[in-house]
């Protein structure tokens, strides 16, 4: 099997794990992996202790399937690192000991766990329809297109990984999403939310 | 369900030896609790086993006293040739920095902490 089938098999596995577990939006929630991983047998350990680079881990030994989760990271990387060790869970469990961090992202068992994650998340044929929906045909994308697009659709997939996915499938030029500050822009286009605009009054008050 | 009383006073005995031989003056029960933000209480009703610790309680302490989690549990149950494997396959992720690589092997043997304390429970 060379490494785009492999790929693409991963992208089956996962929409046959949304099927499975009746995920229909491109809203996965820590919740949806939780109930995932609870079918799955999987435990889960919050570790709070201070992780340099390491986001997940997963181990398949003696003592069972267990996956260790940084418990400081947001909502949307928690969700994507749980997808991306459920990958490891399906696929890897032979190799006993998987982790997800910025030394071996480009190894091809780590990129199809991205490429599961991503697809668990919001499956690129969604993601193309959504895009055909808001007009977007050709490499027209911007990164104002994403940041409405996310909004939208409420997805948990990031502005990272919607960017590299538009790039990838031709809906944007290559690089033409990098470097983009996109919490920046999503405030210029949907203005200040609402927890800044509370933290700013507070600092105002004292 | 009551731990037996054998791990829960083991688990008490060695929090307290394990904070008196600290260094060459050892700990109070006071500066322990600081360390590990409890009230001192709580150390002293876990040294007379009167409270039971939670294994992220055993956590914490472990790390205040610079041992490993698996050292509040009786020997005979923490020796495994499992541990060779955790150590083998922990050779492999020698890529990460050497921070996650400790927090891999700590989480490791926290794993191995929480069966030995549930099959305590269970006797």
């Amino acid at each position: 099997m060379d490494r785009s089938e492999y790929y693409e098999r991963m992208k089956l596995l996962a929409r046959e794990t949304r099927a499975r577990f009746g995920i229909t939006s491109p809203r996965v929630l820590r919740s949806d992996l939780r109930r995932i991983y609870g079918a799955e047998g999987i435990r889960i350990t919050l570790w709070p202790h201070k992780l340099h680079k390491l986001r997940g881990a997963y181990v398949h030994d003696d003592l069972g399937s267990e996956v260790l989760l940084a418990k400081s990271l947001p909502e949307d990387p928690t969700v994507f690192t749980m997808a991306h060790e459920l990958k490891h869970h399906y696929v890897d469990a032979g190799l006993s000991l998987s982790y997800c961090d910025l030394s071996n992202e480009s190894n091809p068992i780590e990129i199809a766990a991205e490429i599961f994650a991503a697809e668990l998340i919001y499956p690129e044929q969604d993601f193309a329809r959504d895009l055909h929906q808001m007009g977007i045909l050709g490499s027209t994308c911007t990164a104002e297109v994403l940041v409405r697009l996310k909004h939208d659709t409420r997805t948990t997939l990031s502005y990272a990984g919607l960017a590299k996915r538009a790039e990838f499938m031709g809906f944007a030029p290559p690089s033409s999403l990098a470097a983009i500050r996109w919490k920046k822009l999503e405030e210029q286009i949907y203005g200040e939310p609402i927890y800044k605009t509370i933290l700013r009054r507070r600092r105002g008050s004292r | 369900m009551a731990k037996t009383p054998s791990m829960r006073d083991h688990v008490a005995r060695r929090i307290r030896e394990l904070r008196t031989n600290y260094g060459k003056t050892g700990f109070s029960q006071e500066a322990l609790a600081n360390m590990i933000e409890v009230v001192p209480n709580t150390v002293s009703r876990w040294e007379t086993g009167t409270y039971e610790p939670t294994l992220d309680d055993l956590d914490r302490l472990a790390r205040a006293l610079g041992v490993s989690i698996l050292d509040f549990f009786p020997k005979s149950d923490t020796e495994s040739p499992k541990e060779k494997k955790v150590e083998a396959l922990l050779r492999t992720a020698r890529g990460l920095h050497d921070n996650d690589l400790e927090e891999l092997r700590l989480w490791a043997e926290y794993r191995r902490a929480r069966q030995v304390y549930k099959r305590g429970r269970k006797r």
